[in-house]
């Protein structure tokens, strides 16, 4: 806990926190904010806006300011997620592209580490590959969805492939410079205890390069998912982003926002389960 | 005799490429199913002059780079303006962080359907989502980057008896401006990408997303291979642009 803080009793009976000058952020000419350690009544103050967001939504469908084409009613938006809900439209679109992230960012995270591994450590890799490594790693994985689209069909394949690409750079980025920015010293105290090279890997390169590993996996899940909605909005016949692409070839507006804040939900689940990987990890990281 | 040892061994980064190239070819020309897929070098060469002579290419990339600079400098100025807002007033915080926040979570391609049904498919929708990408990435750098100045320089200000606008100018602005740049440069390349990617998908007018849609509907794979190229180069010449005003800029940082 944070030493300068604390909790400080109010004449209403209401504990607020205080925190001492400059502590928050001591290199900052800004009021201090803490970052995490906030009182309760501040907590409540992130609720303004979106509950002002929901009335105004409220209001002008109330008053009909909108057509329904622009604007649905929020009511609408549930009721809707109830329909493609209990019809197992969305559960099996869901599942489907829940699958295909899953297996793509498997495939390719574990291809991207063993890459990345074998481009820190081995000379020779070093030698052959980078050249064609950092080249290949420009080319945006958007820009490759006609081209995957004419090699491999609009079918699994198509989205495997592209969560494939999207995953295995950024990951084999962050494993090559999380190897590489091993102190020196970490690695002469492995040979001077003359470790063998599995213990090496399991004691010294392994936690070293976890932390970065995270942080590309992170990206990559958040990329991943991006693309993966892309190209099921562009080709596919199942998946959330073909429900939202027929949703707004019908212009039902209130399935398209059912998709946008369920995929928005999904990719912020996908953060926060990798954010607390890495405290579970890394627990120094983070104390 | 040692020089031409070190150039042999130099061009050791060209072998694997050469031999994707060369299964390429050899591949592109072993019978007619796999030339569908493996178009011949020479015929994306070919393809590449045929569009540069007859003008498309240059259509499709004026526009497609039109479209960024304006979806690019919208985006930018308005994240600099909230960014701004955020760190100076408390009241703006509490109230733009949270639906900042929430919102970003969205994958930002998978508005396009929303922006499509409330802005149609036309230059209005692919403008607006070029700018949020640019948005998100400014908002956060500029914020984090007012709120990361040292408190120290911030009393030499006070010390000369500099006024708000001077010492917004003088202090801030430049100790800010590593963090802008930061932001600048996830900004342009991410702009780019979603420039082309929002022409996948409102497949409308000019642009080289369109043109690939088109020639993926064609089957000419020497057409889209032109454009990825293309995509590629000019992404990473704007990293690089970015990268060279930032040093240019910021002299004292070498």
């Amino acid at each position: 806990m944070n030493a300068t803080t604390i909790d400080v009793d109010t004449s209403r009976g209401r504990t607020t926190r205080l925190t001492a000058p400059g502590t928050g952020s001591p290199h900052s000419f800004l009021p201090a904010r803490p970052r995490i350690e906030r009182s309760r009544l501040e907590g409540l103050a992130w609720l303004v806006s979106p509950l002002l967001l929901l009335a105004a939504w409220t209001c002008a469908t109330r008053a009909h300011w909108f057509s329904e084409q622009i604007l649905v009613p929020p009511q609408a938006v549930l009721d809707a997620f109830h329909e493609v809900w209990d019809s197992g439209e969305l559960p099996g679109d869901l599942k489907i592209s829940l699958y295909r992230l899953l297996l793509g960012f498997s495939l390719g995270g574990a291809a991207g580490a063993a890459l990345g591994a074998l481009l820190a450590t081995s000379r020779q890799a070093q030698i052959y590959l980078r050249p064609a490594f950092h080249v290949l790693r420009q080319v945006p994985t958007l820009s490759l969805i006609p081209m995957f689209i004419l090699l491999f069909g609009i079918g699994e394949t198509l989205k495997i492939v592209i969560i494939v690409k999207s995953t295995i750079f950024p990951v084999a980025v962050a494993t090559l410079e999380g190897v590489a920015n091993i102190p020196r010293d970490y690695r002469e105290v492995g040979r001077a205890y003359r470790l063998g090279l599995w213990t090496q890997f399991r004691r010294i390169l392994f936690p070293a390069t976890v932390p970065a590993l995270l942080t590309g996996a992170r990206i990559a899940l958040g990329r991943s998912w991006m693309v993966l909605v892309a190209v099921e909005l562009l080709a596919a016949d199942t998946g959330i982003g073909q429900m939202m692409e027929i949703g707004r070839q019908m212009l039902r507006l209130d399935i398209v926002m059912v998709g946008v804040i369920v995929t928005g939900s999904l990719g912020f689940a996908f953060d926060l389960g990798l954010r607390w990987l890495e405290r579970a990890l890394l627990p120094w990281k983070h104390s | 005799m040692h020089s031409a040892v070190r150039v042999l061994k130099s061009l050791r980064g060209a072998v694997i490429p050469v031999l994707l190239l060369g299964w390429w070819e050899y591949n592109a020309h072993r019978d007619a199913l796999h030339a569908y897929a493996f178009v011949p070098l020479e015929q994306v060469g070919a393809a590449f002059y045929e569009l540069l002579v007859s003008g498309d290419l240059w259509l499709d990339l004026k526009g497609s780079l039109l479209r960024t600079s304006l979806g690019l400098a919208t985006g930018v100025a308005l994240g600099i303006g909230t960014g701004l807002l955020m760190a100076f007033s408390r009241l703006a915080l509490t109230l733009i962080n949270p639906l900042y926040q929430s919102v970003r979570q969205v994958p930002l391609l998978g508005l396009t359907p929303l922006i499509g049904l409330w802005l149609g498919n036309g230059e209005p929708a692919k403008v607006f989502i070029i700018a949020l990408a640019a948005f998100y990435p400014m908002v956060l750098s500029t914020y984090e980057g007012l709120r990361n100045v040292d408190v120290r320089y911030r009393e030499v200000g006070q010390v000369y008896g500099l006024s708000g606008i001077q010492s917004f100018r003088r202090v801030l602005l430049p100790a800010a401006l590593p963090a802008l740049f930061a932001g600048l440069q996830q900004a342009v390349p991410f702009a780019w990408i979603v420039a082309v990617a929002g022409e996948l998908l409102f497949n409308v007018g000019a642009g080289l997303g369109n043109l690939m849609m088109v020639a993926e509907t064609g089957a000419h794979m020497d057409v889209i291979m032109v454009c990825v190229a293309g995509i590629t180069v000019l992404g990473t010449a704007m990293s690089q642009l970015v990268s060279s005003v930032s040093k240019h800029l910021q002299p004292w940082r070498q």
